[in-house]
């Protein structure tokens, strides 16, 4: 009996992964079947040591050094470390600059999201390999991607430049600022894809998610008004609210030694989310009535613990993202002004929410103006736990099923938190 | 290669993957791209792929860092007609060979406590490693160059890349020289244009992200830099951010006393 038992669960005691297609950058994972499940996420992508070689450079360079941290959220990098390197360093910004940076990530986000959504999630729901063999079927929902991508790629290049790596933002704030008809030629785009943008959180409805659930502690940030994006104080569903300062001392990071990325958890032990779901669970109700009259249609429920439910969170973020970019442009007048930045020595740190997630950076400057030490954590890095434990929940749940099928759902698990493992092993 | 699409590999090395990303979300023919090209391997894209080839074309994005990718880089080069190295990275160093300015266990142990897993090697472009066919230059890749290689593959023609430096394109825009009538330290003269000369349009000045411009005097610039009133680390800066491992800025990256203070 036991070893009839044994020849079966052979070709199944273990799904192995060696390299994880559709996510950004390099993964491998291993699940053991038989008795306790085992897990690795082996995130093999090569470590770069940004930290390690940030160290000696000046710190007008940082942003545009980190932002090659990622292909895909280069916006939330380059920010992040700007505003960090703002508090290290004293200088300070115009109000203008503030909400510039704000519409500069809210147009990433919502380019991050839709790529995503489109070509790294979609294809699974609808078994496809990727999204280049779906143009017959589903020709109408990438036209539609394309469309609305490419008005928020233009976006994003408007004020940086260009969409992938910027080149206008710098510590004081923007080189130059597009003038009003730019906005103005934007913002007729923007109003263009409105309608789009709410198919969006249709086309995601179609996906079937599976039935999960992993309750954790959701991590977002959280400031006195609106949908906090740069700032705020950082906030979980469980009661956590401190102010950024104090990250250090709540999060604490570790090393393991099958991945070149490092876990993050709260406390040093806590296991926590963050992302398009965690932020809606802690701060849904900023969103605007109309993006809640979607997700109440959509059938997100509020608050939610299927991880798999993060697609449908940054469907939500991507109509509530279009509009507040709508109304930023609509309601502020940019204006060109002078970068003044005298820094002065000193260490601070800054966060905020990346399209995976929350994103923290911390600087140490000398009176140089030149790095001491640096410290990034991804969003990737904070999730690493919770995926780990969801795929080893979500593998006890689903034993009965054939490993194909199961390893797919992995799969999926794995990219519905849309992990960037360039970003996590920076 | 005219009666059927030419096979494509898309390989990553160390980077951030915002060439992959330019190649297959970013562009402006995204859907011309895929109508016309037969991409067989780009684990970003799609599950599954054959790495084992053969390619037409083999683009590669990402520095090298570590010893797998070394003999991957070669069994590449075997199978392939073509190899491009996409963007700064693969072509010259990139941001990843910032970290050759010190010794490599110095880097790491900033970053890991235990470093007995890392297998990371010195940073080196992949032209140092096998013979290459041409370079998309930029970082990101820049699309007119991406879109020159494919259609003259497409064609049949050979690529015509852009070779000549930021300058030409910031006269070509009447953008006034910010290096000599506002004394910026730019780049623009020692580095490859194809940005159509982002940052002096965007009152900044160039900061050499597409790397090294082939027979650039790179001595000249530095010394004009000196002459500025740069110090010797802020000089060493501007030409070891993209092009470390390169021969052309090799002659800017000269630390003279500052180095031997430390």
């Amino acid at each position: 009996m036991e070893a009839r038992a044994g020849e079966t669960v052979v070709s199944r005691t273990k799904i192995e992964i060696d390299y994880l297609a559709r996510v950004e950058g390099e993964t491998a994972f291993v699940v053991e079947l038989n008795g306790v499940p085992f897990l690795q996420l082996k995130i093999f992508e090569p470590p770069r040591f940004f930290e390690g070689f940030l160290v000696g450079r000046r710190y007008d360079e940082v942003g545009d050094i980190v932002s090659r941290i990622c292909g895909i959220c280069p916006v939330s990098h380059m920010t992040t470390a700007i505003l960090a390197v703002e508090k290290a360093t004293g200088i300070e910004v115009s109000e203008q600059t503030t909400i510039l940076r704000r519409l500069f990530s809210i147009s990433q986000i919502v380019a991050s999201h839709l790529v995503h959504l489109y070509s790294l999630a979609m294809p699974d729901y609808h078994g496809y390999p990727g999204i280049v063999g779906m143009q017959d079927r589903f020709g109408e929902q990438i036209g539609r991607y394309v469309r609305m991508k490419n008005v928020m790629n233009l976006l994003t290049g408007l004020i940086g430049g260009r969409p992938l790596h910027p080149v206008t933002h710098l510590p004081g704030g923007f080189t130059s600022i597009p003038n009003q008809d730019e906005f103005g030629e934007v913002l007729e785009k923007l109003k263009s894809i409105r309608a789009d943008a709410e198919q969006v959180v249709r086309d995601v409805m179609e996906f079937e998610f599976p039935d999960f659930h992993a309750p954790c502690e959701h991590v977002a940030l959280h400031g006195p008004q609106g949908y906090t994006i740069n700032g705020g104080r950082i906030v979980s569903d469980r009661g956590l609210d401190i102010a950024v300062d104090e990250y250090d001392a709540h999060f604490k990071e570790s090393e393991v030694p099958y991945a070149f990325a490092k876990q993050s958890a709260v406390g040093g032990s806590s296991v926590f989310r963050v992302g398009a779901l965690a932020r809606l669970n802690n701060k849904f109700d900023r969103l605007r009535e109309h993006t809640r009259l979607l997700a109440k249609q959509a059938g997100l429920p509020q608050p939610g613990d299927n991880p798999f439910h993060n697609n449908l969170a940054q469907s939500l973020e991507v109509v509530d993202g279009i509009e507040q970019c709508i109304q930023i442009i609509e309601s502020a007048k940019f204006e060109d002004e002078e970068i003044y930045a005298s820094p002065e020595a000193g260490e601070g740190g800054a966060a905020t929410e990346a399209p995976r997630g929350l994103l923290y950076h911390w600087y140490k400057v000398d009176r140089k103006g030149v790095v001491e030490q640096a410290k990034i954590v991804t969003p990737t890095s904070h999730n690493f736990r919770v995926i780990e434990r969801d795929l080893k929940d979500l593998v006890t749940q689903h034993q009965d099923l054939d490993k194909a099928k199961l390893q797919l759902l992995c799969e999926q698990l794995v990219r519905a938190y849309d992990p960037c493992f360039s970003c996590s092993v920076h | 290669m005219s009666d059927r699409k030419p096979i494509i590999g898309v390989f990553k090395y160390s980077c951030c993957a915002g060439c992959e990303f330019q190649l297959i979300f970013f562009q402006q023919y995204v859907l011309e791209t895929f109508g016309s090209v037969d991409i067989r391997y780009c684990r970003m894209l799609q599950s599954g792929g054959v790495e084992e080839g053969p390619f037409d074309v083999a683009l590669i994005e990402g520095t090298v860092t570590e010893e797998w990718q070394v003999e991957q880089l070669r069994k590449i080069r075997s199978v392939s007609q073509y190899v491009i190295p996409i963007g700064s990275c693969a072509v010259c160093g990139g941001v990843p060979a910032i970290k050759n300015n010190e010794q490599e266990y110095v880097v790491q142990n900033r970053v890991y406590a235990d470093t007995s897993k890392i297998t990371s090697i010195r940073a080196h472009s992949v032209n140092q490693y096998v013979p290459v066919d041409g370079y998309i230059k930029g970082c990101p890749m820049g699309e007119r160059d991406l879109v020159e290689c494919v259609t003259s593959l497409l064609l049949g023609k050979r690529p015509d890349f852009i070779q000549y430096p930021v300058c030409i394109e910031c006269k070509l825009k009447y953008n006034i020289c910010v290096l000599v009538a506002y004394n910026w330290p730019c780049m623009g003269p020692v580095t490859n244009a194809g940005c159509g000369a982002l940052c002096p349009s965007h009152d900044r000045e160039c900061y050499g992200c597409w790397g090294p411009m082939r027979d650039a005097n790179a001595r000249a610039l530095a010394d004009q830099f000196a002459r500025m009133g740069l110090s010797e680390d802020d000089i060493f800066r501007r030409f070891t951010e993209f092009g470390e491992p390169t021969v052309e800025w090799k002659p800017g990256q000269v630390r003279r006393w500052s180095v031997v203070q430390k």
